[in-house]
């Protein structure tokens, strides 16, 4: 009887093998002996197999990067556009390769104008910060960008590419590539902290630039957590979007 | 006739010490079979050994690895030191020397917090050295060959602590081991 009414005052749940009802805070259950473990054992399984296509999802972009960064090969806006392609292509393809599970991703449930207007100042004035901190430092960090804008100069319509090559694509792909599917796979490898944690180090690292890195960094882990809290990655769009139109206007004006 | 068979009330678990009731066929806390027979209880005892052996195992690889990490920020704080001293004249001294050095301090941060997050700091430290070769490899392609063994097992102690991370977690989620 004591028993009893132990489990009807305690919370409850039920054995994953052979469905007695145990204590919520018990680890085994009582009559099986069977370990009351949160994952399925099968779900594990194909963790170094989910590695390795983030290897090699990663292998493209160090690739394409490194080869925008260091040669001088795509210098017209032709071969410099089919390099926004790729990477575009590549992040679309590897999220929509496991759509089923990532286009929860894309729905914008409780939206809200408070919180927008929020994280785009937050994101105008860290994009302040960073140039302020790195005039100070002396160092060019949109050295990229201003690749953009001498390709684009004398163009009809230079400040709308400008604008939407360094603003609009970056926010939406490069968002859609680490918070979308990068984040979404390491989510499965790693726990939550960790799965941030790589994701924003390797997407602040991708920029190959290590004096940047002071900024990449906290940039990334906090685009990273907001994913996480808000369920949607519209809002690290949204933030990425205004850090980096602050940051071309800098440039420009 | 209620004194005839007198149970002993078992309060304890055997194993883990923890509190039991009297009718839990297994401990709650442990999952040790505390009816079960004596080939039961030592064949559960005999297994926890087996994971424990595992787990050494793979805890040793995961710190092979992070040694990996300290081992390549010492090489960089040196490069950075031999770099200035011969570039001392030169006006860009510091835009080489200070990536060396930020290259070292990351490793140096991956390196000791390995043990606490094994996962993230293996992953970042693999990813982090091999961009930084292939950057090498763009300034010249010479650089790649150079090295080249000790830069393949590198590599190999890196992805064998990334493997053994993902098998420690998963073990212990298995196993329930906080």
């Amino acid at each position: 009887m004591s028993e009893l009414s132990d489990i009807e005052t305690a919370e409850r749940q039920i054995c994953v093998k052979c469905g007695a009802l145990i204590a919520k805070e018990h680890r085994f259950c009582k009559s099986c002996g069977a370990r009351q473990s949160a994952e399925k054992p099968e779900e594990s399984d194909n963790k170094w197999a989910l590695f390795k296509q983030v290897a090699f999802f990663y292998s493209i972009y160090i690739g394409v990067c490194g080869l925008v960064s260091f040669t001088h090969i795509f210098n017209t806006i032709l071969l410099f556009v089919s390099v926004e392609v790729v990477l575009a292509g590549t992040a679309v393809a590897f999220f929509a390769y496991n759509w089923a599970e990532n286009k929860k991703l894309l729905v914008w449930r409780n939206f809200s104008w408070q919180k927008l207007a929020a994280y785009g100042a937050i994101a105008v004035a860290g994009s302040f910060l960073v140039h302020y901190s790195v005039g100070w430092l002396n160092v060019t960090i949109f050295s990229r960008d201003e690749q953009y804008y001498s390709i684009f100069a004398g163009t009809k319509g230079a400040a709308f590419y400008i604008v939407f090559f360094t603003a609009v694509t970056p926010a939406l792909f490069e968002e859609l590539a680490f918070r979308g599917y990068l984040l979404q796979t390491l989510l499965k490898i790693a726990d939550t902290e960790q799965a941030v944690y790589v994701s924003a180090f390797l997407f602040a690292i991708i920029h190959l630039s290590f004096i940047s890195l002071f900024w990449l960094i906290p940039f990334a882990l906090f685009i990273g957590f907001v994913r996480i809290k808000e369920n949607t990655f519209w809002y690290g769009v949204f933030f990425h979007f205004c850090f980096n139109l602050t940051g071309c206007l800098f440039a420009w004006l | 006739m209620e004194n005839a068979l007198p149970v002993p009330p078992i309060e304890k678990c055997a194993h883990c010490y923890a509190e039991i009731k009297n009718d839990d066929v297994y401990c709650t806390n442990c999952g040790y079979p505390l009816q079960g027979t004596e080939f039961e209880q030592k064949s559960f005892i005999a297994n926890l050994e087996v994971i424990g052996i595992d787990m050494a195992e793979y805890n040793k690889k995961v710190r092979a690895a992070a040694n990996t990490l300290y081992y390549l920020s010492g090489v960089f704080i040196l490069s950075g030191i031999i770099n200035f001293f011969i570039l001392k004249d030169n006006a860009d001294v510091l835009a080489i020397v200070i990536p060396t050095f930020i290259l070292a301090m990351l490793f140096l941060l991956l390196g000791s917090y390995c043990p606490k997050k094994p996962l993230a700091c293996l992953v970042s430290g693999l990813a982090l050295y091999i961009i930084v070769q292939v950057i090498n490899a763009f300034d010249s392609p010479m650089s790649l060959a150079k090295g080249i063994i000790i830069k393949i097992f590198i590599i190999g102690y890196l992805i064998k602590g990334i493997k053994s991370a993902i098998e420690l977690e998963k073990m212990k989620k298995e196993n329930n081991i906080i």
